[in-house]
Parts: structure tokens; sequence; C-alpha cells
């Protein structure tokens, strides 16, 4: 269908996502005066949509599918558009219409909202850019287009001194992680000679079958493959570089640490499933002893029991959510750590972990626009602060129960049945302790979620005034709670068609 | 595969990449101003353009080169990012010291 079109139709919903962003930047220039802040968040959200229209369309015609003659390679092959960067991006855009949507009411007295979208879309863009990169010089330079405009976001109230530490956290710990995994990548090129995915993994399989390249060689490639790994875990927000993330998320204003806490750490795992299966593949990486499998298995136990047990102990909302984030990317990762070299259940698992993400995109940036509606009525950010709420906003709080029950992994919502298959997979592939941590922390995660859920329904506000602070009605942000709720329940229904991509997509990488 | 120019042994390069980066994460690890660390960041950066380039001339590739062309535009514009990121900060506690500000706790 889209073959008969010029190849670089092939990257629409990526262009998309930019030339909405430069719109919004260059209307703004030009005429400052007439600036409207509910116009642009209607431009970006349409661009948004657009971009998400445009990818859900791709993947149902079977763009860059083996059905249709295989990914679309373009650029000399520097990009690569296929059915997994065609997910992801649908997480991308789906996540960004529904963050723009929000903004319009926390930023409502904002003078220049203008930047925030386009930093936004802008992020978007290079999000979706990643998910297509097939070389490591495109991954690095759109990992940098997503981080960049993610630091100015973050310390996007630059009056207020939390919103500026997270963002000075946020940039060092990112900018060092960034360069940990620019050296990576220039080890693995001082170790195979190329960087593009395809033959970095051609020569590492010559190295594993070379007894004097074992050595020297798989040396610098192993340390450069851990670094890689550095970077990974920084922008997923796991174990060892996971302690910006209760900061940038606490600090940060509600509707970016949505972002970031859902798009952006989906766009992490994207960087790390293709490149770790197309460039190091899991076979020629052991035959050369750079077992990354084990690194990821215990990043991702670590991760998600260190998340979980700090989310238990927490007193506000938001800085519960950001470690509940830690814990989901430790479930996440077990869609790289359960691979094994004969191959056999690696697609189930890994797309696996590509639902759940899909479904954690929407429960998790549901879950934070609860909370920036929450600043916005201007009641506390502790547990306590919200109890009570249910009766001023039943709607808005339904919905938060339905985030929180999904993300707790229960049975019927779409958070169960990502978890289920994604621990199935693993448990297939021959990983049953990993199924086994995570379905404890999926156990200990219910405490602290029905937390939430008993402040907002049973308990009784600390004084019958206590929440009178609340007369304004911020329309497009329940709009955009109650979609993501709405989208976490239909995907129930809908699961089946998610997976089965999903699992298409992982599969076409081994 | 073929050396084109080798008169020092590429070991020899990664060495001295090795001490550049070693140098930057020394930095970033004991410096407490954000300038510093900014300095620090540059140096990393810029051990990783050491081996792209050099590996490029070993393996008469121009990937690298070409590579390292685009690493220093986006070292620059993280640096732009950084110094606005360090600029509100100074304006809201006074400091560049990255360890003043704790509005949260760790």
């Amino acid at each position: 269908m889209v073959n008969s079109l010029p190849q670089v139709t092939a990257l629409l919903p990526v262009l998309l996502l930019g030339f909405t962003g430069l719109a919004l930047l260059l209307v703004d220039t030009l005429r400052p005066d007439t600036r409207s802040n509910t116009s642009m968040a209607v431009v970006s959200a349409l661009g948004a949509l657009a971009s998400l229209a445009a990818t859900v369309w791709f993947v149902a015609s079977g763009t860059g599918s083996g059905d249709t003659g295989g990914a679309i390679l373009l650029f000399a092959d520097a990009v690569k558009v296929d059915t997994l960067g065609l997910f992801f991006t649908a997480i991308f855009a789906s996540v960004t219409s529904l963050v723009v949507v929000a903004a319009h009411d926390y930023f409502h007295d904002h003078p220049n909202p203008a930047t925030f979208y386009s930093l936004t879309l802008f992020a978007a863009t290079g999000m979706s850019l990643l998910a297509v990169a097939n070389s490591l010089a495109v991954v690095f330079v759109a990992l940098e287009m997503v981080s960049l405009p993610s630091y100015v976001l973050v310390a996007f109230l630059k009056q207020n001194r939390g919103s500026v530490e997270a963002g000075l956290k946020y940039f060092l710990v990112g900018a060092l992680s960034s360069a940990i995994f620019l050296f990576g990548i220039s080890l693995v090129y001082a170790a195979t000679g190329s960087l593009m995915l395809g033959e970095v993994a051609g020569v590492l399989g010559d190295i594993a079958s070379d007894a004097d390249g074992i050595g020297s060689r798989s040396g610098i490639a192993g340390l450069g493959i851990v670094m890689i790994l550095g970077g990974v875990a920084f922008k997923t927000a796991s174990v060892p570089f996971h302690f910006w993330a209760p900061e940038a998320y606490e600090g940060a204003p509600a509707p970016v640490s949505a972002f970031l806490s859902s798009a952006s750490k989906a766009a992490g795992f994207v960087v790390a499933f293709r490149v770790f299966t197309e460039a190091f593949p899991v076979g020629a990486s052991l035959a050369a002893d750079i077992n990354w499998v084990l690194a990821f298995g215990i990043l991702a136990a670590v991760t998600m029991t260190l998340g979980n047990f700090a989310a238990a102990v927490q007193e506000e909302v938001k800085r519960m959510l950001a470690y509940s984030s830690i814990g989901h990317a430790g479930y996440a990762l077990i869609g790289v750590a359960a691979l094994s070299a004969d191959g056999s259940g690696n697609g189930a698992v890994m797309g696996a972990a590509m639902a759940h993400l899909l479904v954690y995109g929407f429960m998790n940036t549901g879950a934070f626009l609860f909370v920036a509606m929450a600043e916005r009525w201007g009641v506390g950010r502790t547990f306590e602060d919200y109890a009570g709420l249910a009766k001023r906003a039943p709607v808005a709080s339904t919905a938060m129960a339905v985030f929180m029950f999904s993300l707790a992994g229960l049975p019927p919502f779409a958070g169960f049945f990502s978890k289920y298959f994604l621990f199935m997979g693993a448990i297939d592939n021959g990983f049953l302790w990993l199924a086994a941590i995570g379905a404890v922390n999926s156990v200990i995660s219910l405490y602290y979620y029905s937390r939430v859920v008993k402040a907002l329904f049973i308990d009784d506000p600390a004084s019958p005034t206590a929440l009178d602070t609340i007369d304004v009605r911020p329309t497009a942000l329940y709009a955009a709670v109650v979609f993501a709720a709405v989208a976490t329940v239909l995907l129930l229904p809908g699961f089946g068609p998610v997976i089965e991509t999903a699992e298409a997509a992982a599969s076409a990488l081994f | 595969m073929t050396a084109v120019a080798s008169s020092i042994p590429p070991e020899w390069y990664l060495l001295l990449a090795a001490a550049v980066f070693c140098i930057g994460l020394f930095g970033v690890l004991t410096r407490r101003d954000a300038l510093y660390f900014l300095m620090s960041v540059e140096l990393m950066m810029n051990a990783a353009n050491i081996n792209f380039v050099a590996f490029a001339l070993y393996y008469g590739d121009l990937t690298g080169q070409v590579f390292a062309l685009f690493v220093i535009a986006l070292a620059a514009a993280e640096v732009a990012i950084g110094i606005g990121i360090i600029l509100v900060l100074y304006r809201n506690f006074g400091v560049t010291d990255v360890t003043v500000p704790t509005e949260m706790r760790w």
C-alpha cells in the first residue's frame, strides 16, 4: 500500500511530530502577540494524533513487516522502518497527545506555553527516530534529541526551586550517562570498525569464531557493550542509573513526569531491544564471552526489587509513582534479560515486554496526570492529602483506581495480561527465577497502590474544609485522565491484536 | 580490515582515550561546581572522539571521523542547555555548587 509512494514516506509519523513542533515555534516567533494556549495545545494534540493515526495505518497495512517485503531501509541503511519501530512510535505518539492535552490546563497561566509544546514534540520526534535507528550514530543523535528537550522540560518552572533542582539533577546524571554511552559506542567502533547494527553483529561473530580475537578485541567490545548498557539503564531509570528518577519526577511539572516516566522510558527500551538484538546477538555475544543477558537479568531483578520496596515506604504519591516506575522498568527489562541463544521463545518474551510498555504508557501517564490534577486543584502531595477526594471528584478518582489496580497487575485490567504474558514468556524461555522475583514484587506493589485507592475512597478528609480548595474544573486534564483510563480498560478486549503485533515485531529481530 | 596508516599502534590511542575519559570521570565525581562538571563531561565526550578519529584512520573508514563532527555539535548543544540550567540554578539558589539544592530528600 505504501510501497507505491516514495520510500521516505515511511518516516511520516516522525516527520509529523517534528514539523508540528517547528510550526508551533515558527508561529509563536512570528506572531507573539496572538499567542493562545488553547490553539497551541489543539495544534500539538492534532499533530501527535495525526502521527498516531499514521503509525496505526502503517502497522495495519503491514509497512516494513515481513509480509510486504521486509523492513524499509532509508538514508544509506541508517534508518530502518519496521513493525518494532512503528509499535514504539504508537506508544510515544499516544503519550504525547495525552500530555499536551493535560498541559493545556496545567500551564494555563504560563507566559510562554509554546516552548513547552514544541519541546515536548521535539522530544517525541527524537524518540520515534530512536525507534527506527539502524546505526549507533543515529541512536546517539536521536538519544540526545530526546535528552536535551527533556532536561529543559524538567526545569520548565524556572521560578520553582523544586523544578530547577530536579532539572539540574536530571541534567547531571543525563550528561554523565550520555558521555558513558558515547564512549561505549566508540569502543564498539574500535573493536568492530562499523557503526551499523548489522555489520557490528557480523564482526562480533567473526571475533567469536577467531581464537586470537577473543582476548583483546572481545574485551574492548565487551567493555563498550557494558557502557552502552549503562546508557540504556539511565534512559529506562534502572539500577545503577535510577537515582535521578525520584528527584526528577517529583520536582518536574506533573505532565512532564508523565511524559518522562512513560514515553522516555519506552525510548530507552527501544534502544535496548533493537541494539542488543541486532548489533550484539545473544549467540555471537556469548561465543565472544560477552554475557550481557546475565547483566540484564541481574539489573532487572535488582531494579524491580529496589523500585517496589522503596515505593512502599513513600509518603508522597508522586514520589511513590516515581519509584513504581523504576519497578516497572525492572519488569520490562525481563524482555531483554530472559533471552536465550537458541531463540525459541525470544520473540514471545520481548513482545510481551513491548505490550507491557504500551499498557504502561496509558496507565502510568494517567496516574501522573491525576497527580497533575491534584496539583492544579491545590490539594497536597501526600496520601493523607488525597483522603476523601472520591467524594469531590468521583470520575477522576475512579480512573485513578483503574490505573492503580492495572499497575499492580490485578486480573480485570490490561496490566494483568501484559505482566502475565511477560512472566509466562520468561518461564517458557527457562528464566523461572526472573518470573518468580517479578511475581513476588507484584504482590508487594499491591500494598502501596491500594493505599492510594484507600485514601481516595475510604478515608475521610483531615478536616471537613480540607477539600474546599477544589474550585476549578480543569476540563482538558479531566479528558486526558478519563481517556487514559478508557484506553487502559479497552486494552483488555484489544489485547489480542496488540500482543500478536508485538510478538511478530519482536520475532523479526531474531 | 587493513591498517592504512598505523605508525602508532592502535592500542596507544585506546590508552590515551581511556586516560582522558578517566580524568573526566574523576572530575565529575569530585568537583562540586556545576561548571567544572560541564568541563569534565566535555573531556569524557572528547575521549570518545579520540577513539572515533583514531579508528577511522585505522580501518580506513570515514564513518568515525564524520560521527566525531556530530559529537562535537551535540556536545556544544548539551553545554548550551547545561549553562541555561546552571543559570536558573544560580538565580534560584545563588550558587553553582551542585550539592546545595536539597529541596527534596534523597
